[in-house]
């Protein structure tokens, strides 16, 4: 029998997330706050040079107390509300005491096709959502200005 | 190097809709993390023991590579199994300057290349932290590890210095020729 379900609440935490340069490797923004909290949404002012990045990558760090069997994450990027991009990911097995990180990277929208700064200030939303199996273990949501 | 790794690859597939898995193993402090981020372009100063794992995720027109780093340490390693499954290609990475741990590293590899869910997986290794003064050359490492013996799988070694960002690139080169077609 795997641990019980508040046991691995309780024992789950989002520690941080970051946005880099995925040319350069350069962070632009790095979120420390516990994010796992679920009912707060949380903010990031990002600098406006990330919408001439080629390629961002998002990297999300998180620990367990108990082992779980079949973690699995889906990650939503929102433009007021509507689904630009999607993700989901199967990590499976987590290790009893671990800290892990995830990190995804997406080449950019052709310029052309990119919405300038002014657009996306304040109306994109990235929301993460992790799961073992069916459960619903943390969800976070961080809005992003472009300063 | 990941963004090019997927599309060295993805030139050289017939069906681009594809998810790849490399695992990357090895013992504690053999440079995973290090050459994980390199692949990166990330900073490489400040990397700690990792605790569990680590996944880049690189997407690109369909295809997927997911590369996965895995803690080295004793108490880490009886879960490495785990992580076994749908594994394209399998990177194991040795400190060639850790002289008192041959035959620990070793014995980590042969149980690797002994286990089913690994079967006929290409197997690349890593002869990190050439930069060191005290490190054996790959061919010495080769043969510490018996690597001629392998005779059911694809396999290479490679000299690199993840702190350096030398070699690694010829080693992404040997993986985009050996996946497998499926």
């Amino acid at each position: 029998m795997g641990p019980k379900p508040e046991d691995i609440l309780s024992g789950f935490q989002v520690n941080w997330m970051n946005l880099r340069d995925a040319d350069t490797g350069v962070v632009l923004w790095q979120g420390t706050e516990d994010l796992s909290l679920p009912d707060k949404e949380h903010e990031a002012k990002v600098p406006k040079k990330i919408l001439k990045c080629r390629a961002v990558s998002r990297e999300i760090n998180f620990s367990s107390v108990e082992p779980m069997e079949k973690l699995r994450l889906q990650q939503k990027v929102l433009f007021k509300g509507r689904c630009l991009e999607e993700w989901y990911f199967e990590f499976g097995f987590v290790i009893p005491n671990s800290t892990n990180t995830w990190q995804s990277l997406i080449e950019a929208a052709p310029e052309s096709q990119m919405m300038p700064a002014n657009v996306l200030n304040g109306n994109i939303v990235i929301e993460t959502n992790f799961y073992d199996d069916d459960l619903l273990i943390s969800s976070s949501k961080v809005r992003l200005y472009y300063v | 190097m990941l963004q090019g790794l997927l599309s060295m690859l993805k030139r050289l597939r017939s069906s681009p809709d594809k998810e790849l898995r490399i695992l990357l193993l090895g013992l504690d402090n053999a440079g995973k993390t290090t050459l994980m981020k390199k692949l990166a372009s990330e900073d490489v100063s400040h990397i700690t023991p990792t605790q569990g794992f680590n996944i880049k995720s690189v997407q690109a027109d369909g295809m997927k590579l997911n590369v996965w780093d895995i803690g080295g340490q004793r108490k880490i390693r009886p879960y490495w199994r785990n992580y076994f499954e749908f594994t394209d290609i399998l990177i194991y990475v040795v400190d060639s300057a850790d002289r008192k741990r041959v035959d620990e590293t070793g014995f980590e590899l042969n149980e690797l290349l002994n286990d089913d869910k690994l079967l006929g997986v290409p197997v690349l290794v890593y002869a990190n932290k050439q930069d060191l003064a005290l490190a054996a050359k790959a061919s010495e490492i080769a043969q510490e590890l018996n690597l001629h013996l392998i005779r059911d799988r694809p396999w290479q070694i490679q000299a690199c210095s993840g702190i350096r960002g030398e070699g690694i690139k010829e080693g992404l080169e040997w993986i985009s020729q050996n996946v497998k077609k499926k």
